[in-house]
């Protein structure tokens, strides 16, 4: 099944229930090419939830998710071939300690898009360079620190050459110090107009980086708007208590 | 004493060509270790990953009930008793060779510990590995194959060496079914000569300069494969 919409991704009354708990609650959302949505909301709220289950990590409970006009919720779909397409961070960089860098960086592509070893690693040495870590392609993970490893993990990603990057909490497990540099890489990805979903914490990010801002809680989204406006002239009442207490 | 022990050994080995015991013996033990290795593995290989699909997607239902059984009976019956009802009872009215039977008799025992050890090295990779492979495209084989495997079985190594040593000194009991082993062939000496201590002490020697040598080559390896860990 498709749509006529152009939404780059569309989330139609998307439900997911743990047991007898309703973690996400009827969300229907459009997210379209160059869009950077930061999803942000306090612990508990189903933010996470809402991430995983686009490219179907979690199996939605209900609803439709449509990737680039495909109803990727069928079972029938190749879910393998359009998580392709969506680059995934996570909150612990889950990097392959057992494999190099490069190597970390390469067996997608060469596996899955039978990309050649000199093509593979030969892009994967430009983003390597552009993160500032063109020096450690012959290093293990556990020679990295945090930030250096969530770093090589967005090079994973987008070593896919991904349409939608998901980033689950991508500063939460850091040191503070190294928030930065992470923080830098995904802010030149957004310049480059890589659509991005984020969820996090970091206000800072989202109100200088996001093209939108949505806050969730309950399993709804509550509050959608411009960076600018959302933080500025908040409406929604438990929006207004969640930003007294994190800004 | 030295003169003893001269003739003694004169006896025990040189006589009769009575060291051919020994040789032979720990031909036929070598040879059933092997393949009984190679078909544990193979069978717990086979049962750990249906085991841990079961566990971590909850397929495979009825070959997980399956597994299980096995494991419980295998697990909890000796493994003399299995290798005599597989020889007498299974094979009671075939001629088959023996060694044969005894290759499947300690391989499908040894199965069902490696399938446990397999089970546990994969179970003990974080779920992070799995989804990061997903998220990259990785159908579920290829996420274990490449990603969670080569993890497990570093893990594992040093349980897996413990299994092949317990699995080469538990043949000895192949005697049982008049497979000439190392052990039965120090014993048939024994029985030739009246004198236990130069036979049995012969073949405690080289089973334990076996495992000398084997655990040697496991540790090497387990070194090259920790490189990664720094």
């Amino acid at each position: 099944m498709t749509t006529n919409n152009d939404a780059l991704i569309q989330v139609q009354h998307l439900g997911k229930s743990f047991d007898r708990l309703d973690v996400l609650k009827d969300i229907t959302v459009d997210i379209h090419k160059g869009d950077v949505v930061c999803v942000i909301g306090p612990s508990g709220s189903g933010k996470s939830t809402f991430l995983r289950c686009l490219n179907r990590l979690e199996e939605p409970s209900s609803g439709k998710i449509f990737f680039e006009g495909v109803d990727i919720t069928d079972p029938k779909t190749d879910i393998d071939r359009h998580r392709q397409k969506m680059g995934m961070v996570f909150q612990q960089f889950n990097l392959f300690p057992h494999m190099t860098i490069m190597r970390n960086l390469t067996i997608a592509p060469m596996k899955l898009q039978g990309r050649s070893q000199r093509e593979a690693e030969e892009e994967a040495r430009k983003l390597l360079d552009r993160v500032g870590l063109g020096d450690r392609a012959n290093s293990y993970p556990s020679q990295l620190s945090g930030g250096q490893k969530q770093r090589i993990a967005i090079v994973r990603a987008l070593c896919m050459r991904p349409e939608v990057m998901l980033f689950d909490e991508p500063t939460s497990a850091l040191d503070p110090e190294m928030v930065g540099e992470v923080l830098n890489v995904m802010r030149d990805l957004a310049r480059e107009r890589m659509t991005m979903v984020v969820v996090t914490h970091e206000m800072g990010f989202a109100r200088e980086v996001a093209t939108r801002v949505m806050f969730m809680d309950g399993g709804y989204f509550l509050e959608e708007n411009a960076p600018a406006k959302f933080f500025a002239n908040p409406r929604n009442e438990r929006l207004k208590n969640f930003l007294s207490k994190v800004l | 004493m030295s003169e003893k022990f001269r003739a003694d050994f004169y006896q025990n080995f040189i006589e009769d060509d009575r060291w051919k015991y020994i040789v032979n013996g720990l031909g036929n033990t070598i040879k059933i270790t092997l393949f009984a290795v190679l078909l544990g593995i193979a069978l717990g290989f086979l049962v750990a990953i249906i085991r841990s699909t079961f566990e971590k997607t909850g397929k495979l239902k009825l070959l997980n009930l399956l597994c299980r059984v096995y494991l419980t009976v295998i697990r909890g019956t000796p493994v003399l008793i299995q290798l005599l009802l597989i020889y007498f009872v299974v094979f009671g009215s075939v001629r088959i060779d023996k060694s044969l039977v005894a290759i499947l008799a300690f391989g499908i025992n040894s199965g069902a510990y490696v399938a446990e050890i397999f089970r546990s090295g994969i179970m003990s990779i974080d779920n992070g590995q799995l989804e990061a492979g997903r998220s990259l495209g990785f159908n579920y084989s290829q996420t274990m194959i490449y990603i969670i495997m080569p993890q497990a079985f570093k893990n594992v190594l040093p349980a897996l060496g413990n299994e092949f040593i317990v699995l080469l000194k538990e043949t000895s009991v192949a005697g049982y079914i008049a497979i000439q082993d190392l052990t039965k062939g120090a014993d048939i000496i024994r029985s030739r000569t009246y004198s236990a201590f130069m036979p049995l002490m012969a073949a405690a020697v080289i089973y334990l300069v076996m495992v000398m040598i084997f655990t040697y080559f496991v540790q090497r390896l387990e070194r090259r494969l920790r490189s990664s860990d720094h």
